[in-house]
């Protein structure tokens, strides 16, 4: 289960590496990926063709993202704003609010249930969702295609460089603000592609994003600000701490697991496994 | 620090307003009145580590949760009197705020936040898990503080202390120490090489933020006699970051307006919750992105527009002045 | 004592390592009560570093400094400022929503000095340094020069002050206020004995203002002496021309 919320983390972290700012709205946008997923799932597709929904909504999304990114992101970096980091975070953490309230108005506070997008299968004597089974093909796909496009393509290895070194790229003719826009939506359309995936398993209401926020805060912090195989390390290592403390200590305690491991890793390692902290002078 | 020229009289007014209001009002809104002293509270105290220290904490809200569970813990379970349980509650709060203040010494902006973040989940998830010691999500029944149901004495306790806490962090801002702090959210590595020892002063105000938070929160606890984790919710403290941002973060009178201004809105829009939080919201984003100040900035630079109008303020604040000028200036 | 046989600043063997790359190799240097000592090196040669190490931002990796005596390397930066030892920055570190004043008052207030006469001295050394008028501005409405000059007589309110580094007070500042420093390091270093080290690419600047120069090299102090000797030095002219 943890892989499943790699995706969160992973658009956070990604947008951290370009921006350096946290986007604690991601789980909204997640949310939203859910809502529109199961709105064409209903209305327009109908669930043979989820696939193309999530596709769909990755594309929504990342419009709504750059979009969001543009009024309300930009602005920091054009010089307008001075107090960067509190900017951003109480930036995002109001449209979290609003995205969350919009929903309920919007939408009601009901849970929808969305179909399942295949039936329950076997996989030798275990019983499997097929939901959950899809979801985590569905993950792992969308993280193959995005190494991808980090590690192969030529912007990919532009959005590595900014991540590295801001200025730097300037000079080598990258317009980083507009990089820095496409990053936001690319964030968020994971996350969006994320909530339309896992639409059937963890349902479609208005608070839907706020455990995959959390748990993708969780693997973050373990992980490591910015770092992306951070993500990994961190996703695997709170799924099987959780096994295990499950197993041996206490099955009732299942979400405390992941943060005593956090609180662990914060100790010994206070920018987490693989974090890197910033150079002040 | 560009401030609004207060003197003592205003706010002394509104204190002889705030003592006398319950005359005119029905209990409910005294309790109202009650609950807005808390966050009144709660908003000054985190402007205090967040506005003015620059130490962005999203756990202040879970130092009122520990206050409260662990004074009712302690009253409960250790059958200790209500002022011990209390007095022990606000003990244990300046150690762990302390401990957490060190952890997060290194840290900048953004991982501070992350790693209070983390706490607050913590604490509050642990309160939900073990439900065998703590009620979990039932809740926990807490003794009142004074034995009646009555709101009035209780809106002059929290009035009272709300007092005591503004005062209080008045006179550490005007104080040195409040130079200190300045200096650690302006630049923390100029304030080191100006001989500002930044470690103690973070961590300093990281505890009295933090054990008056813990107070308040057992106060809390102790008025409403049902705890529960929902207080320690992330909901919890976007609500004070909100009451701050609104009023204006880097003013001493800003949490107060802010605090007192919205929970009066959200009293009036009672009966539409989510357009409520979807307005306020909106109201925080743009304030962010047009009047960084709030409230009180607005109102000062209207103030300060007023004065030069009237010719008496040569020298507005906003312009850059550019060494040519200073061969017109009129001081030299 | 003999202030010559005693040096004020003391450093000895400071290695300082970032990865791979060796920013200071081996230096050693010593600097007299009332000097003013100049140091400059093309760039990326280790100056700043250098002051970062005196200051205590950074940790050395090896070798050792001495401030009157007493070992300072591995001490916290705001106890260093507290025996005496100031610096500047390349680009102004001043604190920007606080009053021009209030940035004054600061180092005073650290050295445990009363508001009253904190006050009093920040409203002295504005007066010298023409800042007056902008006393209760916001620094941060404050334009590029009128920040170093800030900085550098914020400086001057530590009533310990023994050892001020600026490090390139006069870069891209305007020449009015330029001349406002260089008459406040010279009244300073005559009238209270303040030790200076400037480090700067101004020459001409430096040789009217210091008494001594030391140049640094990719991490290695290769020559010290007067302006002249320094300037037909076959090394200096090496480093800067050859890079």
């Amino acid at each position: 289960m943890g892989v499943l919320y790699c995706l969160m983390s992973l658009g956070v972290n990604f947008i951290y590496g370009i921006m350096k700012v946290i986007n604690w709205a991601i789980g909204e946008f997640f949310m939203i990926g859910a809502y529109v997923q199961y709105l064409l799932i209903v209305i327009f597709l109908g669930v043979r063709y989820w696939y193309v929904g999530v596709f769909i909504v990755a594309f929504c999304t990342f419009f709504l993202g750059a979009f969001v990114q543009k009024i309300l992101i930009k602005p920091m970096f054009v010089g307008m704003v001075e107090e960067k980091t509190e900017y951003a975070t109480i930036v995002t953490i109001a449209m979290a609010i609003l995205f969350r309230n919009l929903a309920i108005f919007i939408g009601g506070p009901y849970i929808y249930t969305p179909p399942d997008y295949a039936p329950p299968t076997r996989i030798g004597p275990l019983p499997l969702s097929g939901n959950n089974f899809i979801a985590f093909i569905g993950t792992i796909a969308i993280l193959a295609l995005f190494f991808y496009f980090l590690k192969r393509t030529w912007i990919g290895k532009a959005f590595q460089a900014v991540s590295q070194n801001r200025a730097g790229v300037l000079t080598a003719g990258i317009d980083v603000l507009k990089f820095d826009m496409i990053a936001f939506g690319i964030g968020t359309a994971l996350a969006g592609a994320g909530g339309a995936l896992l639409a059937p398993v963890l349902l479609v209401y208005p608070l839907c994003g706020v455990i995959p926020t959390v748990r993708g805060f969780e693997i973050i912090v373990i992980g490591g600000l910015g770092s992306i195989p951070g993500v990994f390390v961190a996703g695997l290592s709170i799924g099987i701490v959780e096994s295990l403390g499950a197993a041996f200590i206490n099955p009732s305690f299942v979400d405390i697991y992941g943060f005593g491991l956090l609180m662990f890793i914060l100790l010994i390692k206070p920018y987490g496994l693989f974090g890197k902290p910033e150079r002040s002078v | 620090m560009p401030r609004l020229r207060l003197n003592y009289s205003g706010p002394l007014l509104f204190l002889l307003i705030a003592i006398l209001l319950p005359l005119f009002l029905t209990d409910y809104w005294i309790y109202a009145l009650t609950i807005t002293f808390y966050y009144v509270i709660m908003a000054i105290t985190w402007n205090l580590l967040g506005g003015y220290t620059g130490q962005f904490s999203l756990s202040h809200h879970t130092f009122a949760v520990i206050g409260s569970y662990t004074s009712a813990l302690l009253i409960a379970k250790a059958g200790l009197p209500l002022w011990m349980g209390m007095a022990s509650s606000w003990i244990f709060n300046a150690f762990i705020s302390v401990l957490l203040g060190i952890l997060c010494l290194r840290m900048r902006g953004i991982y501070l936040a992350l790693t209070t973040w983390a706490f607050a989940e913590i604490v509050k998830t642990y309160i939900r898990m073990d439900f065998e010691f703590t009620g979990g999500d039932r809740g926990l029944k807490t003794p009142l503080f004074f034995k009646t149901m009555n709101p009035l004495p209780y809106y002059y306790l929290f009035l009272a202390f709300a007092v005591l806490t503004i005062i209080v962090i008045a006179i550490i801002m005007r104080s040195r120490i409040g130079y200190y702090l300045r200096t650690i959210r302006n630049d923390e590595v100029a304030a080191q090489a100006m001989g500002v020892n930044t470690v103690r002063w973070k961590v300093f105000a990281f505890m009295v933020a933090s054990v008056f938070a813990s107070i308040a929160g057992t106060l809390y606890g102790h008025f409403i006699g049902l705890i529960s984790p929902v207080s320690g919710e992330f909901y919890e403290m976007s609500l004070i970051i909100i009451f701050v941002v609104i009023g204006g973060m880097r003013s001493q009178a800003g949490p107060v307006v802010g605090a007192i201004s919205v929970r009066f809105l959200a009293e009036v829009l009672k009966k539409w919750p989510e357009i409520r939080m979807v307005i306020l919201a909106s109201v925080v984003i743009l304030i962010m992105r047009f009047f960084n100040g709030g409230v009180m900035e607005c109102l000062r630079q209207g103030y300060q527009r007023i004065r030069q109008r009237k010719g008496r303020n040569p020298v507005s604040g906003f312009q850059k002045l550019e060494p040519t000028q200073r061969h017109r200036g009129n001081n030299e | 004592m003999n202030s010559q046989s005693h040096p004020l600043l003391d450093i000895k063997n400071l290695v300082k390592d970032f990865g791979g790359l060796r920013a200071v190799n081996n230096v050693s240097l010593n600097i007299k009560k009332g000097e003013i000592r100049g140091l400059i090196g093309p760039n990326g040669s280790g100056k700043t570093t250098m002051i970062n190490l005196i200051t205590g931002m950074y940790k050395i990796d090896n070798g050792a400094i001495y401030f009157s005596g007493d070992r300072i390397d591995g001490l916290q930066p705001y106890v260093i400022a507290g025996k005496g030892m100031m610096r500047t920055f390349q680009i102004s570190r001043v604190f920007k929503d606080m009053t021009v004043l209030e940035n004054m008052l600061v180092p005073a207030l650290t050295q445990d000095q009363s508001m009253v006469e904190a006050k009093g001295l920040a409203e002295v050394l504005l007066e010298f340094a023409l800042l007056t008028r902008l006393k209760d501005e916001p620094a941060k409405n404050l334009s590029g020069g009128q920040n170093m000059l800030l900085q550098i007589v914020r400086g001057f309110m530590n009533k310990n002050l023994r050892l001020y580094l600026l490090d390139e007070p006069f870069a891209g500042v305007h020449q009015v206020i330029k001349g406002v420093i260089l008459r406040t390091i010279k009244k300073m270093n005559e009238e209270k004995g303040i030790t200076f080290i400037v480090v700067s690419h101004e020459l001409t600047t430096i040789q009217y203002l210091c008494h001594q120069i030391s140049v640094l090299h990719r991490g290695e102090i290769i020559s010290q002496g007067t302006m002249e000797e320094v300037a037909n030095d076959p090394l200096v002219i090496d480093a800067y021309l050859g890079g």
